[in-house]
This record gives C-alpha cells, sequence and structure tokens, in this order.
C-alpha cells in the first residue's frame, strides 16, 4: 500500500488559524459526505463516536475539491495565508 | 521596491499564465506587481505533466527552450487501454531529430514557475512572494486594486489581471462567473518516484534527453478520467485525474484508486525498484469552452485556469501552453488600453475578441465537441473492457477455430453496450475528432 506513505511526503508550514472552517450545523442535512472519501488528504473523518464530521486543516493540499462537492454552503474556504500552507519541493 | 500604488498593473498569480502577464508588460515599460501566494513561485502548483511546445515564451525570451529548466523532451507518447486481463496500447515516436513542434517538455513546476518569474524580475518585474490576495477593491463599479488580507492592507494600480489559478476565486469577486461547476473540473493527484535517469532511458527506450509520456484509460473504477506515468529527468510522475462529479458520484477515494493503478500490471513493472519522493493534489479545468466565462470587466482581465483556459479532447493535454499566451494577449490589450487611458469594459472587450483569433479560443473552439463527448461514462468504463474483450479474443489460441474481427466485435460488445450505441458513439465521436 502506497496510501499511508504518501501522506507523509508532504512538506507544509502550518499557520495557527485554520483557512477552512466547517460548520457542523449545515453538515446535519447532508446525506452523501462526500467530503470524507473525495477530499486528496484525508482532511475529512467520520467520527462515529461524536456523531459528526471531523476536518483536520494541517494536512490540506489547498485542491478546492472539497469546496466545489460540498452542496451544503457547510465550508468557509480560504487559502492560507500568504507563505503558508503545503509547499511542493523535492528534498 | 516602488512605493505603494505606484503601479500601473498588478497581476496576481505567478503561474504561467500570470508571469507572461507580468513580463510582457515589463517589457513594454509598464511598471507591474506580480502577486504570488507560495512561498516562491512554484511551490503550490503542480501538473501531469508535459507541456507541449508553445512558440510564446520565445516571443518575449528568444533563447526562452534553451535555458529553461525542463526536464526531457518528449518523443514517445503511449496510448493504453486497460481490459480486465489485457492491456492495449499504441505509441507514437517522433525521431529523436525531429523539429521541435512534434515534442513537448516534461518540468517540475516549483523549478520551471520560479525560473521564469526570475526572468521576469531580471526585466523589471517586482515579484512579491508569500502576498495573498484576499479580495479586490472596487470603486465607482470598476476593479481599482486588491486587499492582501487585513482591512486597510491594500495595494492599488488602475487594471489587474488575475492569474488565480483553476478555483477562479477573484473573477467570482468580479462577477464574471458563479463559479465553475463539478462537472467543469476534474482533480488531478500525482505521486512522484525517483530511479535513475539510466533506468529511465533503459525501461522507456530512451536516449539523451527524450521523454516519453503514457496515458492510460480504464483503470479509474468507472469514474470519467485516466491515468498518466510521465518522465522527468530522474523522476516519474504517476497519477490520476478525475472529473468531480464522476468522482462523487461513484462514492471512491483517490488515494485508494492511485494504490491500486500504482500496483496494476501495465505500471507495476515502469516502477519497480523506484522511491516514492512526494504527493500533491490540483484541479484543472476540463469543461471546455462552454465553461469560458466573460473574460474582462472595468479594471480586471482574467488569464489562464482562472478563465477556464485549459482542455484536453483525450489526445492532446493543452494547459501551460494556453495560459502563457492568453497572458501575453491580456497584457497587449491592457498595455494598449493603458496608453489609451480608457480601461473601460468596453475597452477591455477588445481582449476576448483578440483570444478568439489566436489559437487558444480556436483550439477549444475545434474541440468544443470533443469535450462533450469525454464526458460519456461508457468511453471509461464499458469501452475500456470492449477492446480489452476484443484483443483477447483476437490472440486466444485454443485449438478452437478462428473468427473474424467483426464477429468478435459484436461478440465482444454483447452485454456490454448496444449496437444501436456504438454507432452513435462513432458519429459523435467521428464529428468530434474527424470532420
Ligand atoms: C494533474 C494535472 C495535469 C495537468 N497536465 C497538464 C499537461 O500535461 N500539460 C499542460 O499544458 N497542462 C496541464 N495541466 C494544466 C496546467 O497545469 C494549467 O493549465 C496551468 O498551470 C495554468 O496556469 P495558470 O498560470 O493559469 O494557473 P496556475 O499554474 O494554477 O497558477 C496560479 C498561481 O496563482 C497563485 N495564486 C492563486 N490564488 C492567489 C491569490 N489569491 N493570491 C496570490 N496568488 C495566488 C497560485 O499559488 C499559483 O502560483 C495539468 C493540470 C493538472 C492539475
Ligand atoms: S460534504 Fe459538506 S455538508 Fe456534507 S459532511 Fe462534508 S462538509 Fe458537511
Ligand atoms: S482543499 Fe483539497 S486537500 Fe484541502 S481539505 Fe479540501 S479537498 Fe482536502
Amino acid at each position: 500500500m502506497v496510501v499511508d506513505e504518501l501522506f507523509d511526503l508532504v512538506s507544509y508550514r502550518i499557520h495557527p488559524e485554520p483557512h477552512i472552517r466547517l460548520d457542523h450545523e449545515r453538515c446535519q442535512a447532508c446525506t452523501h459526505r462526500a467530503c470524507t472519501f473525495v477530499c486528496p488528504a484525508r482532511c475529512y473523518t467520520w467520527s462515529e463516536e461524536r456523531g459528526r464530521v471531523e476536518f483536520a486543516y494541517e494536512t490540506c493540499l489547498e485542491c478546492g475539491t472539497c469546496l466545489l462537492l460540498c452542496d451544503q454552503g457547510a465550508l468557509d474556504w480560504h487559502y492560507p495565508h500568504g507563505g503558508y500552507g503545503v509547499r511542493f519541493r523535492l528534498t | 521596491m516602488n512605493d505603494r500604488g505606484d503601479f500601473d498593473a498588478i497581476v496576481v498569480g505567478a503561474g504561467p499564465a500570470g508571469t507572461t502577464a507580468a513580463l510582457t508588460l515589463a517589457q513594454k515599460g509598464r511598471r507591474v506587481a506580480l502577486l504570488e501566494r507560495g512561498e516562491s513561485p512554484g511551490s503550490k502548483n503542480m501538473f501531469g505533466g508535459m507541456m507541449a511546445y508553445c512558440p510564446t515564451p520565445e516571443r518575449l525570451l528568444p533563447d526562452f527552450w534553451e535555458q529553461a529548466p525542463w526536464e526531457r523532451a518528449v518523443t514517445k507518447r503511449v496510448l493504453t487501454v486497460v481490459g480486465e486481463a489485457s492491456s492495449t496500447s499504441v505509441t507514437f515516436h517522433a525521431d529523436a531529430s525531429a523539429e521541435r513542434a512534434l515534442t513537448g517538455f516534461t518540468l517540475y513546476r516549483p523549478l520551471f514557475d520560479r525560473w521564469y518569474a526570475q526572468q521576469a524580475e531580471k526585466q523589471g518585474v517586482t515579484l512579491l512572494c508569500g502576498c495573498r490576495v484576499a479580495g479586490l477593491l472596487v470603486r465607482d463599479g470598476a476593479v481599482r486594486g486588491v486587499n492582501l488580507g487585513s482591512p486597510g492592507d491594500d495595494l492599488e494600480a488602475p487594471i489587474i489581471i488575475a492569474c488565480d489559478g483553476t478555483l477562479s476565486l477573484l473573477a467570482q469577486e468580479a462577477g464574471l462567473h458563479a463559479g465553475f461547476k463539478p462537472s467543469q473540473l476534474a482533480l488531478g493527484i500525482r505521486a512522484l518516484y525517483r530511479l535513475s535517469e539510466a533506468e529511465i532511458d533503459d525501461r522507456f527506450g530512451l536516449t539523451g534527453r527524450e521523454g516519453a509520456t503514457h496515458e492510460v484509460l480504464g483503470c479509474t473504477d468507472g469514474i470519467r478520467g485516466g491515468g498518466y506515468v510521465y518522465t522527468q529527468t530522474e523522476t516519474l510522475s504517476v497519477g490520476l485525474v478525475m472529473h468531480l462529479d464522476s468522482l462523487k458520484q461513484r462514492g471512491l477515494a483517490p488515494y485508494d484508486l492511485l494504490d491500486r493503478f500504482v500496483a496494476s500490471p501495465a505500471v507495476a513493472p515502469l516502477l519497480r525498484g523506484s522511491r516514492l519522493v512526494e504527493y500533491s493534489a490540483h484541479l484543472l479545468p476540463e469543461g471546455g469552452i462552454g465553461m469560458v466565462p466573460r473574460l474582462s470587466t472595468a479594471g480586471l482581465l482574467l488569464a489562464g485556469d482562472a478563465a477556464g483556459l485549459c482542455y484536453t479532447n483525450g489526445l492532446n493535454q493543452e494547459g501551460m501552453n494556453l495560459a502563457m499566451t492568453s497572458g501575453m494577449i491580456a497584457a497587449e490589450v491592457t498595455d494598449e488600453a493603458l496608453t489609451a487611458a480608457d480601461l473601460s469594459a468596453a475597452r477591455l472587450g477588445a481582449y476576448q475578441e483578440r483570444l478568439k483569433q489566436s489559437f487558444v479560443l480556436r483550439d477549444m473552439t475545434t474541440f468544443r465537441r470533443a469535450v462533450d463527448f469525454m464526458h460519456h461514462d461508457r468511453l471509461f468504463e464499458a469501452y475500456p473492457r470492449v477492446v480489452g474483450t476484443l484483443m483477447e479474443k483476437i490472440y486466444r489460441s485454443d485449438g478452437q477455430p478462428k473468427q473474424k474481427i467483426g464477429k468478435l466485435g459484436r461478440e465482444a460488445l454483447r452485454d456490454v453496450l448496444p449496437l444501436r450505441r456504438v454507432i452513435g458513439d462513432l458519429i459523435e465521436g467521428g464529428r468530434a475528432f474527424l470532420w
């Protein structure tokens, strides 16, 4: 499996403030929870325990897929502050 | 550095579109700021990728292709259709001595985009990195500048060229469109593998700085899209492109598909002994001319992906070349408008007309139907299966009498696609690609 290795190879400069915020209220009406499988960085996970989608912005690849596929308007989506976030560079 | 507000134009985004626009303006003597949110140009950018040869950057920097940090000049292109127990390929191989227009260049965007922006700086462009544009300043119905995040942190100029890429957020803010739709965009993911130069040459049958691209159809579990393997000097770029609406509908995770793709018989042998070194993801426009919005408003022009100027017809993947060319034309129109001191929506409408005369909108119009055709699900699941089954039947040797291909073809189609549909597709495909 390459999957688990993939995520360890990305370099970030993480800003303390999340650049994407999730409105859990709006997720209540969602029938597909597409974010939990379409996000290429696995930022969204379904928590059985809390009965809601959990979101972690730190490993975001800034692709915009979640923004395009969430149809409940649950995301307040921005690019990270200048100079922060993912950085593609071979080390 | 210039004082704030001392610019003739602001270009947002130092990708191929933005850097070309800024470079063009600087060469015309304009004071131009190029704003990039990444810590350096290219640090946020990825593509498949092969940039088809394009004369545009040579018009600005005559020895562009001699100097630019590209990796390999692609002479070999392989198209593979994956079936259930086999794969079938077609190979195009230009002679190593062939003219440039038959080749394309693989490149690593963090290096290429940075180098290109440095050339623009040398010609007088003010490049500001780590600088994210958060919004537009609008006064008297015209765009007059950009906001950089906090209130009052503004940068003003009479005209803005938005080259901020596929999400096209600034164009939306300017009211040029209401956001691209999931059916018009694709998600690209890619894993980069390191392998020695000699090993890549051997494995792909290449010499010198020659490169190869492999496009693979039928490897996306029915999602509209495909897979690719591109050779760089010492790395292989391996990934998938998937239409967003189709990905959502199918309910699969992109990395799980990638996992299967790299382990598949068509790809695994190419990667043997290599080491995974990077993972990335990015969206790209795939809606064709139908998604291209109005391209300007008072004080603002769009170029590159932000304008939806990127397409594939299944054989050609055109993005960087359209970005550079639209960036250059946007800058030329900007320069003329500045000279005329008229930055009205009507005046800047000339940009759309100019693009219509260039290969950018002409090609996108030529392949209007091809792009629509590429939105049929059956092209990505049923047809690859039929091709696989047919080829397996042709090559099967089991002591039973053989049959002609027409009969085998009908058998391969049975239970997969009705003949009527195939004839319809042949006609539609013919109109899309042949006449
Ligand atoms: C998987 C994949 C495969 C592809 N394959 C090919 C291929 O083989 N051949 C080809 O020609 N094209 C290919 N493309 C398309 C190609 O990458 C794009 O068409 C091209 O990069 C568009 O250039 P651009 O300058 O318009 O946008 P981009 O290259 O996206 O540049 C936009 C720039 O703007 C910056 N930016 C964005 N928002 C802001 C902001 N608010 N403030 C400041 N800066 C900002 C970004 O950081 C970025 O540097 C592919 C794309 C993908 C995703
Ligand atoms: S797709 Fe949108 S609404 Fe649905 S769970 Fe995800 S974030 Fe919430
Ligand atoms: S932008 Fe892309 S990587 Fe980031 S959370 Fe959304 S889908 Fe995941």
